[in-house]
């Protein structure tokens, strides 16, 4: 497109000020006359979802929640560490104050980040956070080893990561305490796969998971 | 809707959203699958009534997203920083959007004098900082939703500050024109208004360039203070 096609085409288009944006205001207004009134009101989301920067990854979209029904945070891989106050504030304050219901860790299949990780590369200021992963490679080294396909291999890598992180967000004093005045948050993990657009359920027995983790880093009094 | 009921309804309407997406356009996942391009980086707050995608009209693939308590940039915060350093040197992003939003919970935090608990104090220190550095003004406004807005509106003009001292946001500001952007969206209008602060400061040295950003599947046009959008497909 030249120039003066591309300004011709932002008259055309002036005016049309987030006319998207009004549309699905409207629309939800149409539905629920109260929406907007109530989204003032406050939140009360009974997840928090805890999932990777990448763009095609949108989590209200792929999951059909609406505004309002999941908090969340992404970072470069969905990674949860124990020293990073950014992500352990949104546990804290997802699991004290907004009392969700559910945490989910959703990575992906052929995660950037992932592959990044086990580049070998100096990557500079990447390389603190991407450690984390090549941990997770170090705990499952010898099931990783032994795919041949490396694909197949960065997959597994990215289900074992998923899984790694949902202990962590276990291992959260939060998160413990809740769960045993409440019997909530349950954690789970997830991996969205690009090829179909379908999210995958670990399936991860919290339950045992937890039990297991306290044995070495219980919190709860 | 009960708990269990929730979380199932999530992954069957993920399968419903899959089934339809790729009824629509059979393309749809094998090109997500090939790669992402992204225009955008997101970086707003946690909470569940700002879903980037959804309030900017766009579809996967078209916006890379950091999201955390209160939208804070602290220029030593590892998550952010990484995100940041991700987004801008190697998917060479051409916009960066911090955006704020009316009724927040951090902000809320940072104006009262009780402690929140846990790691939450150490998080918002910044903000607790704005509030302090801006006590006179904040506290003669009399109207606590409007105090919460205004100490919003400042926080995103410090980001944007922490964003522009970013080592690796001005080489790219310097080399290929990166923008910055700092927003506020209105939880209670589901409008998004442009703050002015970041690369091209509203109103300052006349009509700036319009701007036309390509997504995957949406055009999005800047123009002074203003954006439009057309979806592409």
């Amino acid at each position: 497109m030249s120039d003066q096609d591309i300004s011709k085409y932002l008259r055309e288009t002036h005016d049309r000020v987030f006319e998207h944006n009004k549309a699905w205001a409207a629309e939800q207004t149409a539905k629920d006359p109260e929406f907007f009134a109530k989204m003032s009101a406050g939140q009360n989301p009974d997840y928090l979802w805890i999932g990777c920067s990448d763009s095609r990854i949108p989590a209200e979209v792929i999951t059909g929640l609406q505004p309002g029904e999941t908090f969340v945070h992404r970072n470069i891989a969905n990674l949860v560490c124990n020293t990073d106050l950014n992500v352990m504030s949104v546990i804290n304050y997802a699991v004290r104050h907004l009392q969700v219901k559910h945490i989910v860790v959703c990575g992906h299949y052929g995660c950037g980040g992932v592959k990044a990780a086990m580049t070998p590369k100096d990557l500079g200021l990447l390389n603190p956070w991407l450690r984390n992963i090549r941990d997770v490679y170090r705990l499952h080294e010898k099931e990783l080893d032994a795919i041949p396909d490396e694909e197949a291999r960065y997959n597994r890598l990215v289900e074992l990561n998923v899984m790694e992180q949902c202990r962590n967000v276990i291992k959260t004093a939060a998160v413990q305490q809740s769960f045993a005045k409440n019997q909530f948050p349950i954690v789970h993990g997830w991996v969205f796969g690009f090829h179909d657009g379908l999210l995958k359920d670990l399936e991860i027995d919290f339950k045992n998971v937890l039990a297991d983790i306290q044995k070495i880093y219980n919190l709860t009094d | 809707m009960a708990e269990q009921d929730t979380f199932l309804y999530a992954l069957s309407s993920n399968n419903a959203w899959a089934g339809y997406k790729s009824h629509q356009n059979p393309e749809f996942f094998p090109k997500l699958a090939s790669g992402q391009s992204p225009k955008i980086l997101w970086l707003g707050c946690s909470d569940s009534r700002c879903p980037e995608t959804t309030i900017l009209g766009m579809q996967p693939g078209d916006v890379f997203v950091h999201r955390n308590i209160a939208n804070i940039v602290s220029p030593t915060d590892i998550n952010t920083s990484a995100v940041i350093e991700f987004a801008v040197v190697y998917l060479k992003v051409k916009h960066v959007v911090l955006c704020g939003h009316t009724g927040c919970g951090g902000a809320a935090a940072a104006l009262s004098n009780q402690r929140v608990g846990g790691v939450l104090d150490t998080w918002i220190t910044p903000l607790k900082a704005i509030r302090n550095a801006n006590r006179q003004e904040l506290d003669a406004i009399r109207d606590d939703k409007a105090r919460a807005v205004r100490i919003a509106e400042l926080n995103v003009q410090k980001g944007i500050e922490v964003l522009m001292a970013n080592v690796t946001i001005q080489e790219a500001v310097e080399e290929r024109g990166l923008d910055v952007h700092g927003v506020l969206f209105d939880i209670g209008t589901g409008r998004i208004r442009d703050l002015g602060f970041g690369t091209r400061k509203q109103g300052a040295g006349g009509a700036s360039a319009d701007e036309v950003v390509r997504g995957r599947h949406a055009t999005l046009v800047f123009r002074g203070g203003n954006a439009s959008m057309k979806i592409t497909r």
